[in-house]
């Protein structure tokens, strides 16, 4: 299990936890303290993570988070890049 | 012609002081009355909570592995709820917090930003703190703070056709057995408000040698000058409604480790 966490500039905590399987990502799940509407954006955000390779840059996973969103979607708090950032510590640090 | 934004004076605001009830309760009244609101069969509302014994609360975007000790608060007893909001967990003992909801027409925050409704929203509050003699203020996002600590924390939904926005202020410090139930590392602690031992939180207790009850008062009449109330109730419906959600979805595992 790889778990990577990021304190945003705001103090909300961004977590992520997934597992690599062939080197991408899989079963991945965000959490923490921030607000995020509509709730049910939640698992877009895990889906859009679901099958990226594990080599791909923090940039990429935001992008496709980001592409995942519809537009009425509002992230407070936190944002594409700071769960991008969970992400590539998850991989890098565990 | 567009709908201008509201005034909290266009609304015949009610006011609901809550009966102790079981931890979950709390949280299906919040999703019940939000949709009450949000259809136009309830006035909007202000709610204060009581609570029958202690909870941990996590926000609704967080995991209970993160987060709790589930060993420890399952010996002990300790419910763990999560609510339809986000941010962050807590312990809350229901002499020890002083909880309450607005449950509002989304016309009274119409065009405002997030970090924005949270100020607005509770601006009544931090005029209620200042004429206790604390010196309370808005830090943006959702915290309500003071020079003598953190005081409380914010949260909101939209849902239903209404904004649910709900606060729990510190009335008294948090127990020795804080770091027993929640995985926060000291750092933390401080951003943690109401579950925090940190000397930075300022309990109301602490800054105004009040009553808890005394301290709601004082609220609810600042609200009362402000904003207009009128006693109000929960009807039997609106509890049943509640109880039947606490049954099928606030008291399952499926809703408590939606995020396991």
């Amino acid at each position: 299990m790889h778990h990577g966490e990021y304190k945003t500039v705001g103090g909300k905590l961004v977590i992520a936890d997934f597992r690599i399987r062939d080197d991408r990502l899989c079963d991945v799940s965000v959490s923490g303290d921030f607000f995020l509407e509509p709730a049910e954006a939640l698992e877009n955000i895990n889906q859009s993570l679901e099958g990226l390779p594990a080599t791909a840059s923090q940039e990429a996973f935001a992008a496709a988070i980001l592409r995942a969103l519809s537009p009425d979607v509002e992230m407070i708090g936190f944002s594409p890049e700071a769960v991008a950032i969970a992400v590539r510590r998850g991989i890098d640090e565990s | 012609m567009t709908k201008k934004r509201a005034d909290w004076r266009d609304y015949d605001w009610r006011l609901i002081r809550g009966e102790p009830v079981p931890v979950e309760m709390n949280h299906a009244l919040d999703e019940v009355l939000v949709r009450r609101v949000g259809s136009g069969e309830r006035q909007p509302t202000l709610r204060f909570w009581d609570r029958q014994g202690p909870e941990i609360v996590l926000g609704r975007f967080q995991s209970v592995r993160n987060e709790v000790q589930v060993e420890n608060t399952d010996a002990d007893g300790i419910a763990v709820n999560r609510r339809i909001t986000g941010g962050g967990a807590m312990f809350v003992e229901p002499e020890n917090a002083v909880t309450y909801s607005i449950y509002a027409p989304p016309e009274l925050v119409k065009g405002m930003g997030f970090a924005d409704s949270y100020a607005f929203l509770d601006e009544w509050v931090i005029e209620g703190l200042r004429s206790l003699g604390i010196d309370a203020w808005y830090e943006p996002i959702n915290d309500i703070t003071s020079s003598g600590g953190k005081i409380g924390g914010a949260a909101q939904a939209r849902r239903h056709g209404a904004v649910l926005h709900h606060v729990t202020m510190a009335y008294d410090m948090a127990p020795e057995s804080l770091p027993r139930y929640l995985r926060i590392g000291q750092e933390k602690l401080s951003d943690k408000g109401i579950t925090s031992a940190n000397r930075r939180v300022g309990p109301l207790r602490l800054q105004t040698r009040m009553e808890r009850l005394d301290i709601i008062e004082h609220l609810i009449n600042t609200f009362r000058e402000r904003h207009g109330l009128r006693d109000g109730q929960l009807h039997p419906d609106e509890i049943a409604e509640a109880e039947e959600l606490v049954r099928t979805r606030f008291a399952t595992d499926e809703w408590k480790f939606l995020l396991p």
